[in-house]
């Protein structure tokens, strides 16, 4: 029997993970009842008031996840806040090759750290845009009945333009997530070696190369597999 | 259906909230709610009081703010009148906050205002308002003829009420219903111009340009995708051939 090992780096620590999925959950669950209020062909689901509820359950729960995260792992929520708003020249560089990495390409960019420009911009916006919905949408929750039109027009456009920014930008995260195959850091929390080396070799230097920090794992290899990778998988599939 | 519209005819009201009740009975309102409010203005020093009995209920603007603002489509206009659809109505309160005369409540969840009694009309009779009103303050029809009533009306009482005059004819794109006042709107505590907030703003404005934009990101993104995955698996492959093969490196299924 062969085998082959494959090197993953610990990128994200479990509460982390738990963290982003449960702040993901939330923000989809706000974005399909609140895009039930503002696109017509959805409206039916805001009918009748459950879709008022679950926005607001979930707004709960959303505004509370930062909290959450200062509780569980406060060392991450620092070093998100931090990274997010410190850029050095070497960022600039790596905008630059932006159009390049949008398309597929690595190879030209500059080593980069724990989280590279363009994700740098992406948290920071969404750090931002955290602070201005979830404030009109207090605004619009608490204030309802004394608003006037101008307070609501100024609260709603907003929530508007804050959601659309945060759903942009989470467009763009799934976007990157599978055009680089991301998507293993926030499940099982690791990363391969050669994705590391790829998009964050300045990390990578920086991980101590010991477990739980860098793990081998050994996976056997089927004899078929080995011999004719293309055409067992083509039988498999037939 | 043409145009409708009602008539209140501020001159000939009694304040007997006969139509109050009447609204409340017909349209099976709950306890606690009503469409209809009348209230009691007099404004002067004795003996030489002026005022009147003033309704405050939905006057069913053409250009509404409500149904412009409404999120679910459950005020929308139908033959002149701002109608309900309370199955849609999610109880945001928007319309509550926008509406110039401040006459939507919320109750229980549910917009509370007039839906109009369209469905008695179709079968040819009255709203429940029009059919109890013992003093022939209210008619019901469509909008031309009321208004030429109105006029009518007001052209008689100029001699007893120098102030008389049409209310509702050109506020909001015009009223669905045409008050004859007694006296100057301002002085029964009606808006003389009722503005439209800018909702174009919002509307016309915030929201295509939010939609617009994530469906302009979902289609970019989805056609990069297939470029952008295609060219990152052609680099991974590239570095692979150029570094010495090692079991670290040879790990990737492609």
């Amino acid at each position: 029997m062969a085998f082959r090992a494959t090197r993953w780096v610990l990128r994200y620590r479990p509460g982390q993970r738990v963290v982003h999925w449960i702040h993901a959950a939330a923000f989809f669950v706000l974005f399909i009842t609140g895009l039930a209020l503002i696109w017509p062909p959805l409206s039916f689901l805001a009918a009748g008031g459950l879709s008022r509820i679950l926005h607001r359950v979930a707004a709960v729960v959303f505004l509370l996840t930062p909290v959450l995260y200062a509780l569980i792992d406060f060392r991450g929520l620092r070093d998100l806040v931090r990274d997010s708003f410190t850029y050095t020249r070497e960022d600039l560089e790596w905008l630059k090759g932006f159009p390049g990495y949008f398309l597929g390409r690595t190879s030209h960019l500059p080593p980069q750290g724990r989280i590279n420009a363009g994700q740098k911009i992406h948290h920071a916006l969404t750090i931002i845009s955290y602070f201005t919905i979830s404030g009109s949408g207090l605004v619009l929750w608490l204030g309802k009945g004394s608003l006037g039109p101008a307070g609501l027009l100024i609260a709603t456009i907003t929530h508007d333009l804050s959601m659309a920014l945060m759903a942009v930008l989470t467009v763009g995260h799934i976007y990157f997530t599978f055009v680089y195959d991301a998507l293993p850091a926030m499940t099982t929390g690791y990363v391969t070696e050669e994705y590391a080396r790829m998009e964050h070799s300045l990390w990578l230097a920086s991980v101590p190369p010991e477990p739980p920090y860098v793990i081998e794992v050994k996976e056997a290899i089927p004899e078929a597999l080995r011999e004719h990778p293309a055409p067992a998988s083509e039988e498999a599939a037939g | 259906m043409a145009r409708l519209a009602m008539l209140i005819d501020l001159s000939r009201c009694l304040g007997c909230q006969a139509c109050v009740i009447a609204c409340k009975a017909g349209r099976e309102i709950p306890p606690g709610e009503r469409w209809i409010e009348i209230r009691e203005v007099v404004v002067g020093r004795f003996p030489e009081l002026r005022g009147a009995f003033v309704p405050h209920r939905c006057f069913h603007c053409a250009e509404a703010a409500c149904v412009q603002v409404c999120p679910t489509r459950a005020l929308y206009k139908k033959d002149g009148f701002t109608v309900v659809d309370f199955e849609r109505c999610t109880g945001c309160g928007y319309c509550a906050e926008v509406c110039p005369f401040g006459v939507p409540r919320i109750m229980d969840g549910r917009v509370s205002k007039c839906a109009s009694c369209l469905d008695l009309v179709q079968m040819g009779w009255e709203p429940w308002c029009v059919q109890t009103c013992p003093a022939g303050a209210l008619q019901c029809g469509p909008r031309e003829e009321i208004l030429t009533e109105a006029r009518t009306r007001v052209a008689a009482l100029r001699d007893r009420y120098p102030n008389a005059q049409i209310y509702g004819e050109t506020q909001m794109g015009g009223l669905g219903v045409i008050l004859i006042l007694t006296e100057p709107p301002e002085v029964l505590g009606l808006p003389p111009q009722p503005q439209m907030p800018p909702l174009a703003l919002w509307k016309g404005g915030a929201q295509p340009l939010s939609l617009g934009a994530l469906v302009l990101s979902v289609i970019t993104s989805g056609i990069a995708f297939f470029i952008a995955r295609r060219r990152h698996l052609e680099e991974n492959g590239a570095r692979k051939g150029s570094e010495p093969i090692t079991p670290a490196s040879e790990t990737r299924k492609e």
